[in-house]
This record gives structure tokens, sequence and C-alpha cells, in this order.
């Protein structure tokens, strides 16, 4: 029987993995489709070399640096070139697990490249994926999972609203500050300008792929399947996930005068977020109204942001920043006793406000290390490499031909010209 | 007096009329004219005299005496004679007058409503059979046109050439009530400027960020509307306000439409007393930034926007025959 369930839990992280993994996809289409025709190319294709770096990475010292032993207050200092061996007594594959840890490093990775959109020089993302991969995921990670002191003060993050999508969001922060709006953005009176995305098919396509892939984010996060918990999980995920996109729709109507397609988009997205670090501890009514609060909140956040200038071209810092600290505090409200595995129940369940305190506490240290840490490796990068942002004329005229010699839809810009040329 | 000094007397003088939103209606009508007799006789030292009579329509915000102080042209022509001399000579002159009133300032028709354009440029005969086609055909395209053309005011030349051919809708809608029903549809949507809240819908991006386009939730409601209860009760009258007072005198709109005049002559004086603030681009002309307005201004145009709702409303009740059957 141990031995069932030993695969079984290995084949239910597996597939936590691949669904994470294809998560990946999702963001291409999603970061594709609100960004510009002629920066798709290398927009998709970015995210795919930078998921490789990351793996490797994590396999040289990430892994080892997040679960490793001998660990200092930063980090853990084994486990590093990880072999694939087994780690004893644990009822699933080390390896599985591996991979499935590999895949939400990646993820942390992709989230934090939303705020480097459309204009940062492809060199600026080889060597961010390295650094942030080292310096930046991997403390946040160990601090709350791999048994650092938030885990110690029963900090509740179940999947990473706080781990993953905060962590990347603030990274993506530093970015955007660090690389100042994309030109067009905002015009000389304090207005902004709508820079809209090509593709809006691909940016819903993107949705409903993480949407799916957050089965395995939050399920996979279970590690076992004894008891069929990750049902429970699986449902929160996806009933927050509706009501964000529902409160998105509802209050954009309301103040728009029109319900307005990338918010009830960004609603979605924000109610898988927020419920990420809650899924596993609350109870569905409150899944829905997690999701609901997201929803209302990422709207609020894009048009903050807008006022104060950032540019956020794929509201990476509202769907993954604003909705992961909602996330990480609403266990601090919600979390029941019964389900409350680690830490105590929540404001409303009796528990006072022990729980939310840590929580809050976690949020505002785990983001100040990652915005911080962030901010002073870009900065570093920006002096040493001569800045982060491709020139004007390369910004102008497209990532895909400034930075690939290559065209993401050739048919949209190869000249007359050309056209005769390889016609011949 | 050629074109560059129309547009340099007209810039002088500008300051003169702006007064009202009649003051400038008149003062446009006078350099139209201008450009008119400008043209003509360009127009007459190249090719001769006009072959026969003819009227020089203008319409949209012009037609209706309601332009404002920036406006770009629409206009056509209508002359007696079915025949090649007449549309060659007709048609040239066409592309004349829109040259001439873009040089002085009115910028070209963007939907090429021009009497450069052969659409727009037609003997009597070729007129009344293009708006029995309008009329029949019910597509999309044919109605705007319908609808453009029924704001047609006569500017220079033979007054009942316009009225004339307003006879042929006129008998039309006697006949089948139900057209009505389709042009409604037609200019049905509004761009909506007041939310659930009761907060002003701004645009909140671009260099309009903070305004609302008076143009499109503003007027629209009001001409739109107004146009089509006129076409109901097969009024001439042209401008908004006089088709109101018509409408006025039949007993069974004075209670819905009381108010009308009003709000509609509010209108006219926002877009005027704003408009001085603004660049003279066309586009610019139609949007109203909130914040310049006091905090009684805001509550009035307020009040403009959610009562051309209630017009429309109004409106449709009575087109769909739930009213005043």
């Amino acid at each position: 029987m141990e031995e069932i369930m030993f695969s079984l839990n290995s084949v239910w992280l597996v597939l936590g993995a691949l669904l994470v993994i294809l998560m990946q996809g999702g963001f291409i289409l999603l970061e594709a489709g609100s960004t510009r025709m002629k920066n798709a190319g290398h927009i998709a294709g970015k995210t795919v070399f930078t998921f490789g770096l990351a793996s490797i990475v994590f396999w040289a010292v990430g892994y080892g640096f997040i679960f490793g032993g001998n660990s200092n207050f930063f980090i853990g200092l084994t486990d590093f070139f990880y072999s694939g061996e087994q780690a004893e007594g644990i009822p699933y594959s080390t390896a599985a697990f591996f991979m499935f840890q590999l895949a939400f490093a990646g993820i942390s990775l992709t989230i934090a490249f939303g705020g480097f959109a459309e204009r940062a020089k492809l060199s600026a993302y080889l060597v961010f994926a390295i650094l942030f991969s080292v310096l930046v995921y991997p403390v946040v990670a160990h601090w709350i999972w791999g048994g650092g002191w938030l885990a110690e003060h029963g900090k509740q993050d179940f999947a990473g609203s706080t781990v993953v999508h905060l962590t990347g969001a603030m990274a993506a922060l530093a970015a955007t500050v660090l690389l100042k709006p994309r030109i067009g953005k905002f015009n000389k009176n304090g207005t902004s300008n709508t820079i809209f995305g090509h593709n809006q098919v691909y940016t819903a396509l993107g949705v409903i792929v993480l949407w799916v892939g957050w089965f395995g984010f939050n399920g996979g996060s279970t590690f076992v399947v004894d008891d069929g918990f990750f049902g429970f999980v699986v449902l929160n995920t996806n009933i927050a996930a509706g009501a964000g996109a529902v409160a998105a729709l509802i209050i954009s109507w309301m103040v728009l005068g029109k319900s307005d397609i990338p918010t009830i988009l960004n609603g979605a997205l924000a109610g898988l977020v927020a419920i990420t670090a809650s899924c596993a501890f609350v109870e569905t009514w409150a899944a829905v109204l997690i999701g609901f609060v997201a929803g209302i909140l990422v709207f609020y956040s894009v048009k903050l942001f807008d006022k104060l200038k950032v540019d956020d071209p794929i509201y990476a810092l509202s769907v993954h920043g604003a909705a992961g600290i909602w996330g990480t505090l609403s266990t601090g409200l919600f979390a029941t006793p019964e389900l409350a595995a680690v830490g105590k129940p929540g404001l409303f369940y009796g528990g006072g406000f022990s729980q939310l305190g840590v929580q809050a506490m976690g949020v505002t240290v785990s983001a100040l290390y990652a915005f911080v840490v962030s901010f002073v490796l870009l900065y570093a990068m920006k002096k040493v490499m001569k800045g982060l942002r491709v020139s004007e004329e390369e910004e102008i005229i497209g990532l895909d031909v400034s930075e690939h010699g290559n065209y993401g839809y050739p048919e949209a810009f190869v000249t007359n010209k050309e056209k005769n040329r390889l016609a011949n | 007096m050629s074109y560059l000094s129309i547009k340099r007397w007209r810039d002088s003088e500008w300051s003169n009329h702006e007064h009202s939103s009649r003051d400038v209606n008149v003062f446009h009508d006078t350099i139209m004219k201008k450009v008119f007799d400008a043209a003509l006789k360009k127009h007459t030292e190249a090719f001769g005299p006009p072959p026969c009579l003819y009227s020089w329509i203008v319409m949209g915000s012009a037609g209706r005496f309601e332009q404002a102080p920036v406006s770009d042209q629409d206009h056509g022509l209508i002359y007696e004679k079915e025949n090649d001399e007449a549309g060659h000579y007709f048609l040239e002159f066409g592309k004349e007058l829109a040259y001439g009133l873009n040089e002085v300032g009115y910028p070209y028709c963007d939907g090429n409503v021009m009497s450069s354009n052969s659409v727009w440029c037609k003997s009597q005969m070729k007129w009344s059979e293009q708006l029995s086609k309008w009329l029949k055909e019910e597509s999309f395209e044919s109605i705007r046109f319908l609808l453009i053309f029924y704001d047609a005011r006569v500017l220079v030349g033979e007054e009942k050439y316009g009225d004339k051919l307003k006879q042929i809708v006129h008998d039309y809608m006697k006949e089948y009530p139900h057209f009505l029903e389709r042009l409604f549809e037609n200019t049905e949507h509004i761009k909506k400027a007041v939310g659930f809240f009761h907060q002003f819908l701004t645009e909140t991006h671009g260099s309009h960020a903070g305004s609302i386009d008076l143009k499109q939730s503003g007027f629209f409601p009001y001409v739109n509307n107004v146009r089509l209860l006129a076409m109901k009760e097969c009024i001439n009258a042209i401008s908004t306000l006089s088709r109101i007072e018509e409408l006025l005198k039949l007993p069974r709109y004075q209670q819905e439409l009381s108010w009308c005049v009003k709000e509609f002559e509010n209108l006219l004086h926002y877009r005027l007393k704003y408009h001085k603030t603004m660049t003279e681009n066309y586009d610019d002309i139609h949007y109203l930034h909130i914040k310049e307005l006091s905090k009684d201004e805001r509550k009035e145009i307020k009040h403009i926007l959610l009562n051309g709702q209630k017009l429309q409303d109004y409106t449709r009740s009575v087109i769909k025959g739930t009213m005043h059957k």
C-alpha cells in the first residue's frame, strides 16, 4: 500500500509540474497578446530561454538554497547540483518534488519579466534571470517553505501568493521603476495613453491556460493524494477565479460605464493569485469572497499605477502584487481551525489578530526583500551594462527586429522590396 | 477675393462673432457664401457660367445652423438639368468648393459628404432616384446618408430644391411609418457619459483624459432624436431648436418636450464657452474637461446628459408606437 501511495503521490507531483510548466505557455499568450505586434516574437521566445536558464540555475543552486540543510538566516547550503537522490522518509519521489518546485521558480521569474516588457534589452533578461533565480526567489522561498524563520512563525502561504507571485511582482516593480515607461505611454500634460495589446484573443486564451494550470499550482501543492484533499483545493481555486472575473466585470461596468475586457481577464487572474495562499485553509464561501475582493482590487490597483505613472504593460504589479498581498492577508482573516494545518485560525474564526499579524509581517518583509534586492541588482546591471533599455530607435522599430533580426509576424512587416527579393 | 484673403478676413473678424451660437452660425454662413462666390468666379473663368439652375446645400451641423466655431465641411449640389455637360461641370465645381473650404479652414469631411463626391452632387432627377433608392434599400449606409441629407439647408441658389426632395422622404414616411424604427436603430447607440453612481464617465486615457465627449454624449441624443420626431411629423424646420419649436405646437409633445429647448440651448452655450481654452483642432472642440467646470456647471451638464437619455427613451416609445397611437 505504501508503495502504491508513493507512486500515486509522485504521479500527482509530476502532473502538477507539468501543469505549472504549461502555465509558461499561458504567460506567453497573455504577454504577447497584451503587447504590440512588433514585440510578439521576442516576448514569446524570451519566455522559453529564460525558463531554460532558470531550470539550470535551480538545479545548480536554487533548490539547495531553498530546501538544503545547514541553513543560515537566508538560505540552505546543501543539495547543490541535485543528483535526483531520494530523500529518506518522504512519501513521494524527491525528483518529482524537485521538478514541481523548479516549475514554481520559473513562474516567479516570468512574472518578474512582466515589468520588462517591450523595452528591456535581451541581455538584461539573460543576466537578471540568473541573478533573480540565485539571490531573490530562493531566499523568500526558503523563509516560508524551506523551514526558514517565517515558516517557524507559522506563516501561511499554501501555494505561493507571496513566495511566487509577490516576489515576482516586486522584481517587476523594481524593473518598471528603473526602466521608465514605454515611449508614448504618458503625455506631457500628465495624462496616460492606452497602448493596446495586439491580440485580445491571445490574452484571453492565456488566462484560460493559466486558470487550468493553476489547478496544478495549487492542487499539486498538497504534494500527496492520500485523502483527496487536492480536490477541495482545486474547487476553491476555481471559484475564486470565477468570482474575480465577475467582480472585475461588475466594477468596470459600474465605474467606466462599459465592461472592460482586460479588466475581466485581470480579475480572473487576481482571483487565482489571491486564493493561492489560502486555497487549503479556507471554506468555499470565503474562497468566493477572496476572489471577489481580488477582482475589485485589481481594477483600482491598475488605475493607481497608471496615476503614479508606472507603466506596467501586462499588469503584473496589480495582478501578482496587489492580489498577492491580499491573498496572503486573507488567510489571516478566514483560515479555519480545522483547515489551518500551518499556523493558527484567522480573525473571523476566533484566532484573533495573531495569524493576521504573522501574515502582514511575512508579506511586508518578503516584499521588501524582493524589491530592495531586485532594485539593487538591476541598478548595478544598469551601471555595468550601460543601461537596461534598448535605444529609442530600437524600441520604435520593435524588439523582434532590433534584438533578434526576425519578425513575429513577417507578413505585417516585410517591405515590398523584401517581398520581391523573397519571390525571386 | 482669394481663399487666402477670405481666411485672413475670417481670422481677423472671428472674435466679433463668437458671442452666441447664432452669431457663430451667421458668420459661418457668410464665410461659406464668400467661399462659394470665390469658387464660382474661379470656375466660371475656366469653364464658363453654370449651364443651368442649381442649389448648394450644406448638411450636418452647418445644415442645422449648429456649427461649432471649428467645424468640418458637409455639403452637396443639386442642379436642374440631367445631362453630361451639367454633370461634369458641377462635379468639377464641387471639387473646387471642397478645396476652397479646406483652404479657408473647414477640413475635408472624413465621410466624403462633399460636393466633390458624385453621391452628393446630382441633378434633381437623379437626386430623387437616389433618395427613393436609399429609402427602399434600408441598409445601414443608405440610412446614414438619408439622415445626413435630412439636415440639408440651401445656402446658395434655388430654395425650393431642398424641400422638394425632402417631400419624397415625408411621403415615404406616411406610407411606411415602420421605417422610422429602422432609422431609430441607426442612431440608437449613445456613448454613455454618466455612470452607475451618477458619476461622469470621462475619457480615461489619451490627450482628452478627464473630458467627456460633448458631441457623442451630449449633442447626438438631442440632435438625432429630435430629427426623428421631426421626420415622423413631417416638419420642414432644420435646426434642432426650430424643430423642437415646431413639435411643441403639437399638443401631444408639449408636456414631454417643453424642457428640451433650454437644455439644448445650454449645450450650445457650453460648447461655445469652453472651446476658447482649446487649440483649434477639429477633434478638440467636442471635448469638455470636467475639472474646468464649476460645481453648478457640472450639475447642469449632468442634467443635460441625463435628459438626453430621457429624450432617447421617450423617442423610442413614440417611434415603436407605444405612444401617440
